[in-house]
């Protein structure tokens, strides 16, 4: 059973993305058909060019703890979703949805539904 | 007075502030509409005589995959995620020649499209945040131009990346000979009250002329007209013609509409940072390699 920081990773074959169709770049990299649910800790949110990039540490059943980034677009794109520069703090338990990447390291794409310490931030449409 | 009462006052007063310091950041960084905003709109206003001057949206995402009208995708919008060498079953292939197909493959793209690469491995000059030059900084999402015109310029500025152009009206001609330049010289003049064509020569081959990878030449001619439909809208369109690299001219954008944004509209700065983009790269882009292999 997964602890409170969160150690589940739901694997959410074929679910439809919120996500523009068209990523800015590099987004063969990631497996956009199978989207994956994190639980997790942030460690570092920085809001920069090219991608806004959200660190966040899962801890899995056996306590041991692997360190994601997670990318979104660029600030200009993220605030007009919504997000600012304090959307996101270290500490914030989060639940991200996430296009991970096609070669297994823990690096992702944030795609679809977020969570910030249980309560669920909506994105501008 | 006491400490609780200091505390109280305080507590009042930022309750009070924030707001509006609330409204006055609204100013400033202003985003514009979603394009599924501008669905359905039509052109409205008078169209000032001989004015391209103002704040114009062109909806972001235009020519992600490449130049609008020749995007670098199979039939129905297929194969963004690329690993092809060159552009075959494209949906509106280009008519390259030999030189120009020699010249694409070349270039490595990580924009979607069928030829895309993984991030790390891309020759793209965006991806070092070398100077886009122009056309390509219009042919990667456009988004949101500030037009200044004097009597004797048109000066666009591009706050995505940080592009700017001057484009002269005073009646000069391009030169004859010219040093190439990352933007290469721009010269326009009025076809009527309402239509401004714009023909710019002279870029620095080694550019790109689009987020696709598109190759041109020092023979690189670029035609563009603004044509102001109404107050609020301009069509704008751009032609391509590169003998050396297209067997014929083709155009890039068709009409697209420019929507004019309101006077004091403050537009986002998007710039391409090589400190930032290292990291990025570090901590993103060589992770996700999909084939270490290939690096």
């Amino acid at each position: 059973m997964a602890n409170r920081l969160g150690i589940v990773v739901v694997m959410v074959a074929g679910v439809a993305f919120t996500a523009p169709l068209f990523a800015h770049h590099g987004a063969a990299s990631f497996d956009s058909a199978n989207m994956v649910t994190l639980k997790g800790t942030v460690t570092e949110y920085v809001w920069s060019n090219p991608h806004v990039l959200v660190k966040v540490d899962v801890k899995d059943d056996s306590g041991n703890v692997a360190r994601w980034v997670l990318e979104a677009w660029n600030p200009v794109t993220q605030s007009s979703r919504g997000w600012t520069k304090n959307t996101f703090k270290p500490g914030d338990e989060v639940s991200l949805d996430i296009s991970p990447a096609k070669n297994k390291q823990p690096v992702g794409e944030i795609r679809g539904r977020i969570v910030i310490n249980g309560k669920e931030f909506k994105e501008s449409q | 007075m006491s400490k609780r009462l200091i505390v109280s006052l305080a507590a009042v007063l930022a309750v009070g502030i924030s707001p509006l310091l609330r409204a006055q950041d609204e100013k400033w960084n202003r985003i514009p509409p979603k394009r599924a905003a501008y669905n359905g709109k039509k052109p409205s206003g008078p169209a000032p005589r001989r004015d391209l001057s103002g704040i114009w949206d062109a909806a972001q995402t235009l020519g992600v995959s490449g130049a609008t009208e020749h995007p670098a995708l199979l039939p129905g919008g297929r194969g963004q995620e690329g690993g092809r060498e060159d552009e075959t079953g494209v949906a509106k292939p280009l008519p390259y020649t030999a030189a120009g197909l020699e010249a694409l493959k070349k270039n490595k793209p990580s924009g979607p499209g069928v030829r895309q690469v993984d991030s790390v491995l891309t020759n793209d000059p965006a991806g070092m945040c070398d100077p886009l030059g122009f056309p390509y900084m219009f042919l990667w999402e456009l988004r949101t131009l500030n037009v200044v015109q004097t009597p004797k310029q048109v000066i666009i500025l591009s706050p995505f990346y940080g592009n700017y152009r001057v484009i002269w009206t005073d009646g000069r001609k391009p030169p004859a000979d010219p040093d190439p330049r990352y933007n290469g010289y721009s010269v326009g003049r009025w076809l009527d009250d309402y239509t401004f064509a714009v023909q710019t020569t002279g870029m620095l081959p080694k550019t790109w002329l689009d987020h696709a990878g598109r190759a041109h030449s020092d023979q690189l001619v670029v035609d563009e007209t603004y044509h102001r439909v109404a107050g609020d809208t301009i069509e704008y369109t751009m032609k391509i013609t590169d003998p050396k690299m297209y067997s014929e001219p083709w155009l890039a954008l068709n009409a697209i509409p420019l929507h004019l944004m309101a006077d004091d509209f403050d537009i986002p700065e998007l710039l391409c940072s090589p400190s930032e983009f290292a990291e990025y790269n570090k901590q993103v882009a060589a992770p996700v390699l999909r084939d270490p292999s290939a690096k």
